[in-house]
């Protein structure tokens, strides 16, 4: 694979990250400590939640939570996808549904499921799995139905049988999409994580940045977004690397 | 025309809807015997190949193949794309491998033959590619050599090479009769060009009209194995003016309907 940046684009990045850090610490030298705090503080107040185990502690328990509702996202969504990609009569049912969750931001729904569901773990698994889902069936639909043709006829010229055509043409074609979907899940489902963990039972991360705030403890809740930056960017990276993984044959329309 | 006869079309008809592409039509093809059928665009010729191979069901008439009606594809009958219709995420091996893989081959005969026909049609090297990595004009021998592995009796090339460069076109021509030469077949062969009609086929079937029917059948009585010299044959070129005359009659005619 290419390099994504050249030399002079990595001298940039690094230049600009470093200017960002700069400001970062001449910000919070200048304000009060309760509305900022400097970069340094904030690296210190790292140091120590990693040391006393604060800081794994509250990551494993949002790990849990974002790795559950996205599993049970990907399990249910991509089967769900494929099913309604072949029944025709139960995608035109459900369609309306799928767009109207879809265009809803998931946040409104959030004091509704915590007045049916209360404060336990599945609630919040059921938050992070309604934001990651819609995007793994929508592009699971899409790729379903996009399946060339062409590619069809060949498998019965062939005489493929119905199994063996999906086996075949069927998953293997639309598996890039639904890995598309998965990328964009894989964003969505950490916004779900942090949401679940603001308002319903806090915990991990979100109850971090939560606590931090409420104490005024402004290296504490930095030092939660940071991490939370961190690991955004590096999810990104991979749910990107999966993408291409499964998609390389995409090479052809690139 | 012998008994052997590996395709028989009896009265065939075929209509989408109210429109008629094809009626009464009524040929054999022989055993090794390669059949062009050329026709204006619209006239039916790659739907009368997917009739033959029992992927479109006939509106009227029968094909038999071996004797046996063409309802559904069935073993010893390949066919070749003119959209090379090969599985993008396959590599050019596992691609030749496809037909044997579904009909059951077994892992050393399909490790037998895969490289055997990947010699065959010049792709040695290749093995690992992708199709997107590869020329079409590769794509489409990877495409021949998926249809040979499975042994056919009958292969049905579907302007195999409608949609490759001109030059790509007459060195895959080339290889092609000399491939055939090596394992001849009973062969169709549908194309929208006259020279390569009169090149590879023992017959050309000339089908017009609308709809269409069996308009001439042209006997090509040049020599085989036929290869660059034959294209210089002064009978080549007489045979070549003669479907042309036949084809293009009332060319004129026929594209005002069209574009009507």
């Amino acid at each position: 694979m290419k390099p994504r940046h050249g030399r002079a684009e990595s001298l940039t990045i690094a230049a600009s990250l470093a200017l960002g850090a700069l400001a970062w610490e001449v910000a919070g030298h200048s304000t009060s400590g309760a509305f900022w705090a400097p970069l340094s503080a904030t690296l210190k107040n790292l140091w120590d939640i990693t040391r006393e185990g604060v800081l794994l502690r509250q990551c494993a328990s949002s790990f849990q939570l974002y790795v559950s509702g996205l599993m049970l996202a990907i399990a249910v969504g991509a089967p769900l996808g494929v099913l309604l990609a072949r029944v025709a009569w139960l995608r035109t049912a459900l369609d309306p549904y799928i767009m109207m969750l879809y265009a809803t931001p998931m946040v409104a729904l959030v004091p509704f499921i915590l007045s049916i569901m209360g404060f336990g773990f599945a609630p919040k698994v059921l938050v992070v799995f309604l934001f990651a889902v819609f995007p793994v069936i929508y592009n699971t639909v899409e790729g379903a139905r996009s399946v060339r043709p062409e590619l069809i006829e060949v498998a019965h010229a062939f005489r493929s049988r119905e199994w063996q055509l999906w086996r075949d043409v069927m998953i293997p074609y639309t598996l890039p999409f639904t890995m598309t979907g998965i990328r964009q899940a894989i964003a969505r489902g950490l916004v779900g994580m942090i949401v679940a963990e603001f308002f319903l039972s806090p915990s991990g991360l979100g109850q971090m940045i939560m606590m931090g705030s409420q104490n005024f403890d402004t290296a504490g809740m930095l030092s939660a977004i940071l991490v939370i930056v961190v690991v955004g960017v590096g999810l990104m990276d991979l749910g990107r690397l999966l993408e291409n993984r499964f998609a390389v044959w995409r090479g052809e329309t690139r | 025309m012998g008994v052997n006869h590996r395709i028989e079309v009896r009265g065939a008809g075929k209509s989408f809807g109210s429109l008629q592409v094809f009626r009464d039509l009524n040929l054999d093809v022989g055993e090794r015997e390669v059949l062009a059928v050329i026709g204006p665009s619209g006239c039916g010729k790659t739907t009368l190949l997917r009739c033959m191979n029992g992927l479109v069901p006939l509106s009227e008439g029968e094909i038999l193949v071996e004797g046996a009606r063409m309802t559904a594809p069935r073993e010893g009958v390949a066919m070749v794309f003119q959209h090379f219709g090969l599985f993008p995420w396959k590599t050019v091996q596992q691609n030749v491998a496809y037909g044997l893989k579904l009909a059951g081959a077994a892992a050393s005969e399909i490790g037998e033959k895969v490289p055997y026909f990947i010699n065959l049609v010049g792709l040695t090297g290749f093995e690992g590619y992708y199709p997107y990595q590869v020329s079409g004009g590769m794509q489409q021998r990877c495409g021949l050599a998926r249809a040979l592995a499975v042994g056919p009796r009958v292969m049905l090339m579907d302007e195999p090479f409608g949609a490759v460069d001109a030059q790509t076109r007459e060195i895959l021509q080339f290889e092609l009769l000399r491939i055939w030469e090596a394992r001849p077949t009973t062969m169709v062969f549908v194309t929208h060009a006259i020279d390569e009609a009169v090149l590879m086929g023992d017959r050309v079937l000339v089908l017009k009209g609308r709809p269409a029917v069996v308009h001439e059948i042209v006997t090509v009585d040049l020599p085989r194995p036929r290869s660059r010299a034959t294209l210089s044959d002064p009978r080549f070129a007489e045979l070549r003016e003669h479907v042309w005359g036949t084809l293009m009659a009332d060319a004129r005619r026929a594209e005002f309907e069209i574009t009507r």
